[in-house]
């Protein structure tokens, strides 16, 4: 392979340091109209007034839509596991089609100008009185109301071998401990954009998304449209990490502001606005349980979770994920669940579960070890599983003790003196800490086509998201590997639903999912070109076999004989050739849809498959103010076939960063008494700075997974896991102290 | 909302005594935070950027006078010499893209209890010099603060200049934040020492409705400090510095920290401040 | 409405602007320039820095009024090397605060060439501030990157000085 495994640049790398590149709010239209949103203040009630007469006043005004005037929408369809797109409802809410409130911070009114200040001084002049009713907004006070988690057949939320609790009770040593972690929220750094216009019956948008067919399907059915009548464009999207995945209020509403005033209409989400209406990562309650022999092999592991989702929606998560696949424990035992909330709801956020989840059990794990008198990486050791623990299936590839031997190798682990507060410099006391990292893979079905021209270029068509992965670059090498040409040969349309439905950018599936459909793409072209090249008169290639004949230098030869794509084309008279994967058809969607789910589920029963690493972490922590700062950084992981050395570690680097702000600083605050989040800025919610970040040295193993097309595993959240656990056992090492509540804040380490 | 720009001080003077009402604005970096986020819509803004009076600095017998134009970043080029604690202060505002803006005079108008340059001027006892159409008057820093986001500025008031005193001893500035860089101070503490009158100074930050000093502790440190042997603080003296200054503050809990987190952290950075305001005293 | 001139990327540009409109929706709105982003629109982000006569700014807190006859540029009007060591570095995912990291990084490496301190710049008497690695982390904290590509952008910087 000449461009797989390369380091090679972003193909968008000029378009996105020029300013050449167009986000969604970014479209030029004549006549554009603004948009703004006034938010509601209290947490559950009913709408009693709404005075909108100053506003509807105030010069350049287009139009105040509330409740009171709102054209009727349709409802949100219920989700349904059979029809992904039913997901994309980010809440049930029919906003602005109903006078009650379910959070505070929903949408009340939209105000249309033309100009953004005059909007959003309007919006400001709205005033709105409520009933309200009592609601459930403290997480930590609603813990006794929890409830088991449903299973889906994406994720199990319960799952156990053996009879944990009774072998945690006879274990020789055992550790019972509880966890929080707080809310936090994406901030991808472009605020939630929409750009909108009619035209007749056919709406077009201009949207960040991380599933623009979902997008689609979802704004037809609460319009009461054709899908084929909704168009969603998404080249490129300013940052996602999951909070683009689904339609918030703001998309529904300015399609809706552009339906009443006539005119095109732009509406970005102030940063506050994306607090009030876009959910975060839900807060967590965690209980990990773990029983061991004193050489520690693990006999017990009790892991669950008390998560929220709001009563309209909610991402529900799999915090105990890891629980199932991380320890070879005699007895294991997971459970999750939740608690309904009178709060927005909550959505998937980089590594959902898991993120949240490596940091109570991997934590844990360390506790152990020390309390074992162990090297936490030797009691891992001592407990890695050669089939997956809760239930003997086989993984499909595993190289996490390697990833382990590698880092400890390389971060300089066995130097360290165990005891901890013995490393110190100055006033800053130093730690080293460990944890693993893990996250399921994932493949979805992916439609696309490849289409070769006589002039010997390659255009993929592909309704992929490029949310900053580089998705669009991996696809272009691993066509031009595919198919021998250059890789400047190769050209991918994405971001749009005028092109065929691909799958959604999340669950780190993307690559795979598109690889998968790719390469069978790829091979249907070459089949189609030789057959051109074998039947045409004339042709160098005329009457050979395939397995005659290689692919090679943008054409197809048999030793010196053959020719280029554009010969072999322009000799049978052909302007291209095209080969597609997928259905066009709404039956043949469905027929697919049936077809992968079941493929996915037989997959299912026979593999785990999943990325995995090892996260090493240096800690320095004042010894008097707690102040703590990362000052090294190393995670080595086995993530399959990595397809671009250059993109890859930016991804598990980017991972790295956002663990990093889960650990220490990030956190967003709800006003206990009426949900209200009190930090709806970032310039109180706290997201690392470049002064928080030193060099971060990411390796990977680059051994394919055989299950997987090219040996891909997806790479985009295995980063952001284990890294919580690093740091908080880091601080351990570093002072002693075991902080079991995310963020790691300088108060609780006085 | 109205746009008035005078481009001399006596204009602007006038203007403020016409529209009182008129929020002055210099770099931006407070004003427009607050009509961005929808907070305030003033009815007039002042800008004061064209004011050729307000754009430098001199100096006069001991004091500089800071223009009330004068960005942090030119404060810190070239006063940093003249006013560490200032400097070092605001080496840690905002941004450099705030710093390059902002001013220390903004940071007064704005009297948040968490900006960043009140702990020095308390420390080094600057003026604050208000003037209006009536006249000009000198108001000393310590009175200038009189609740949160309020200042002693009459309406027609605006702000000339600040002027500090040259330094006279060491001065050191300490903040505590929840990231490293780009923070709102959780709490903050400036320390100068003056040998000339074998006085100590001290400013509290983000630990009280207002910036405030600790004049128990101040008072107690220049009685003890061995200002002519220059002999090391006793441990004992630091550490009782260090509670005379946290129990100065009046801290809550707030989204930045706790209450016990901000008394502790003072009793910290009033120690380490002191080490080091000493250290360089002695000479060593 | 006030009518003002300012000179965009070395265009002389008329606005006719409200007074309370900011820098950043002049550009972004008014002149078209979306190659400024809008994050956060209180200067907490720094993806709307821009250069006024050289200097970084943040153009969310700047009224446009207040830049009339200044000399503005935007990253349309950027022509750097750093450009291209972003890209062979890989200091960005997204792309979203790109502009503003590159604006904030030629205004820093005015400021430092100038001989400009920050606040781990430890001895002042210094003449000369080697740009290290922590220095350019702590002079361009005023830019998030929420995708996590700060090692690459200080990789791109420190090429850019080399």
């Amino acid at each position: 392979m000449r461009y797989v495994g390369q380091p090679i640049d972003r193909l968008d790398g000029v378009a996105k340091t020029t300013g050449a590149a167009r986000f969604s709010a970014e479209y030029p239209y004549p006549n554009l109209a603004y948009a703004a949103l006034v938010h509601a203040t209290i947490a559950r009630g009913r709408i009693t007034r709404i005075d909108t007469g100053t506003a509807r006043k105030t010069p350049g005004v287009l139009a105040v839509i509330t409740h009171g005037n709102a054209p009727e929408m349709k409802p949100a369809p219920k989700p349904n596991q059979f029809d992904m797109s039913t997901l994309a409802a980010a809440t049930s809410v029919n906003y602005l089609n109903t006078d009650e409130v379910y959070w505070n911070g929903q949408p009340v009114a939209v105000v249309v100008a033309e100009t953004l200040d005059v909007a959003r001084e309007a919006a400001y002049l709205i005033e709105v009185e409520y009933a309200e009713y009592p609601a459930a907004v403290d997480f930590a006070a609603e813990e006794g109301n929890a409830r088991p988690q449903k299973s889906t057949m994406l994720s199990e939320a319960d799952g156990r071998k053996g009879d944990a609790e009774a072998a945690l009770a006879d274990a020789p040593f055992a550790l019972d401990l509880r966890y929080t972690t707080a809310q936090v929220n994406h901030n991808a750094i472009e605020p939630h954009s929409t750009t909108a216009y009619w035209d007749g019956d056919h709406l077009i948008l201009h949207e960040g998304s991380q599933n623009v067919a979902w997008v689609r399907d979802h704004l037809a059915i609460r319009f009461d449209l054709p899908k084929q009548n909704v168009r969603v464009i998404s080249p490129f999207v300013g940052g996602a990490f999951g909070g683009k995945s689904f339609v918030w209020p703001g998309t529904v509403l300015t399609a809706l502001a552009a339906k009443v005033t006539g005119r095109p209409v732009r509406m970005m989400l102030t940063r506050e606005g994306v607090f009030r209406t876009v959910g975060g990562r839900t807060p967590s309650i965690q209980r990990v349980a773990i029983g061991a022999q004193l050489d520690g092999s693990m006999t017990a592991l009790i892991h669950t979770s008390v998560c929220q989702v709001g009563r309209t929606g909610g991402w529900s998560e799999q915090v105990t994920s890891v629980s199932r696949h991380l320890y070879d424990a005699a007895n294991i035992q997971v459970q999750q669940n939740l608690v309904g909330m009178d709060l927005l709801a909550n959505t998937i956020m980089r590594a959902p579960g898991e993120s949240i989840g490596s940091f109570a059990l991997e934590a844990t794990v360390d506790e152990l070890a020390y309390e074992l008198g162990l090297d936490p990486i030797e009691l891992r050791a001592r407990n890695e599983p050669a089939r997956n623990p809760l239930d003997g299936k086989a993984f499909s590839h595993r190289l996490l003790m390697e990833c382990f031997e590698e880092g400890a190798k390389e971060f300089g682990w066995a130097g360290r003196p165990q005891e901890p507060g013995s490393m110190r410099d100055g006033r800053w006391l130093i730690g080293m800490g460990v944890a693993a990292a893990y996250h399921p893979a994932w493949r979805f079905p992916a439609n696309l086509t490849v289409r070769l021209s006589d002039d010997g270029t390659v255009l993929i068509r592909c309704g992929l998201h490029e949310m900053g992965m580089g998705s669009a670059t991996a696809v272009s090498q691993i066509a031009a590997d595919a198919l021998c040409v250059p890789m400047a040969a190769v050209t991918v349309a994405y971001g749009d639903t005028a092109l065929p439905d691909t799958t959604t950018a999340g669950a780190s599936s993307q690559t795979a999912s598109v690889t998968a459909s790719l390469l069978a793409a790829c091979a249907k072209l070459d089949r189609a070109v030789f057959t051109l090249a074998r039947k045409t008169p004339g042709s160098p290639l005329r009457g050979l076999r395939r397995a005659d004949v290689t692919a090679r230098d943008g054409g197809l030869y048999n030793g010196s004989r053959g020719e280029s794509y554009h010969d072999i084309l322009r000799r049978a008279g052909r302007a291209s050739v095209e080969a597609r994967v997928g259905a066009d058809t709404r039956l043949g969607e469905i027929a697919d849809q049936v077809r992968s789910m079941s493929k996915f589920l037989l997959d299912r029963r026979r593999w785990v498959k999943a990325a995995c690493g090892a996260q090493f972490c240096e800690v320095l922590v004042d010894s008097d103010t707690g102040e703590t700062r990362i000052s090294r950084w190393l995670g080595v992981f086995d993530v399959g076939r990595v397809v671009n050395a250059k993109t890859a570690a930016s991804q598990l680097r980017g991972g790295i960063v956002m663990g990093i702000g889960l650990a220490l600083t990030e956190e967003t605050l709800v006003d206990p008494r009426n949900g209200r989040i009190v930090n709806a800025s970032l310039s109180e919610y706290h997201v690392p700075v470049h002064a928080d970040i030193p060099v971060i040295d990411v390796r990977y193993l680059d051994d394919p997974d055989p299950t997987m097309p090219l040996g891909v595993v997806g790479i985009g959240e295995v980063g952001v896991t284990g890294v919580a656990g690093a740091v908080a056992n880091a601080v351990f090492h570093a002072t002693g102290k075991r902080i079991r509540d995310l963020p790691i804040t300088l108060d609780k380490l006085l | 909302m109205d746009f008035l720009r005078p481009t001399t001080w006596a204009d602007a003077l006038a203007a403020k005594a016409e529209r009182p009402e008129a929020t002055p604005i210099q770099g931006g970096t407070d004003v427009m935070v607050e009509i961005n986020l929808d907070k305030g819509r003033p009815a007039a803004l002042l800008d004061l950027n064209p004011v050729a009076e307000l754009r430098d600095w001199s100096s006069e017998d001991g004091w500089l006078r800071i223009g009330a134009g004068v960005s942090y970043t030119r404060l810190i080029d070239e006063l940093g010499d003249r006013l560490p604690g200032l400097a070092q202060a605001s080496r840690t505002v905002g941004s450099p893209q705030i710093r390059n803006r902002g001013t220390v005079a903004g940071n007064l108008g704005a009297a948040s209890p968490a900006g960043d340059s009140h702990p020095p001027l308390l420390a080094s006892d600057a003026l604050v010099e208000a003037e209006s159409v009536r006249g000009s008057r000198l108001i000393p820093i310590g009175e200038f603060y009189l609740g949160v986001k309020r200042n002693a500025l009459e309406p027609d008031e605006l702000i000339r200049a600040v002027r500090v005193p040259y330094a006279d001893g060491p001065q050191y500035f300490s903040k505590i934040g929840t990231r490293n860089a780009m923070v709102i101070a959780v709490c903050s503490f400036a320390v100068a020492l003056h040998p000339s009158r074998r006085g100590v100074g001290t400013g509290i930050g983000s630990a009280a409705p207002t910036p405030r000093r600790a004049p128990e502790a101040e008072e107690f440190l220049a009685g003890e400090l061995d200002w002519d042997g220059r002999t090391a603080v006793p441990d004992e003296t630091a550490r009782r510095f260090g509670e005379l200054v946290a129990r100065a503050a009046s801290p809550i809990d707030d989204v930045r920290g706790t209450r016990d987190y901000r008394v502790h952290a003072l009793a910290v950075m009033a120690r380490r401040t002191l080490g080091w305001a000493w250290t360089e005293y002695r000479g060593i | 409405m006030a009518d003002i001139r300012m000179r965009v990327n070395g265009s002389i540009e008329k606005l006719d602007v409200e007074p309370r409109v900011s820098l950043l929706d002049a550009l972004r709105e008014h002149l078209g320039l979306t190659g400024t982003k809008k994050g956060c629109d209180q200067g907490a982000c720094g993806a709307c820095t821009v250069l006024a006569d050289g200097e970084r700014i943040v153009s969310c807190l700047a009224l446009a009024v207040q830049y009339a006859d200044r000399d503005i540029t935007t990253i349309e009007g950027v022509t750097s090397p750093l450009q291209r060591s972003f890209v062979r570095h890989d200091g960005f995912q997204c792309g979203y605060c790109t502009s503003g990291q590159i604006c904030s990084a030629v205004g820093m490496l005015t400021e430092h060439a100038a001989g400009a301190p920050s606040a781990v710049t430890g001895d002042l008497a210094t003449m000369e501030i080697e740009l290290t690695a922590e220095e350019i982390r702590e002079r361009m904290s005023g830019n998030l990157c929420r995708c996590g590509a700060y090692n690459g952008i200080v990789a791109a910087i420190e090429e850019g000085i080399r």
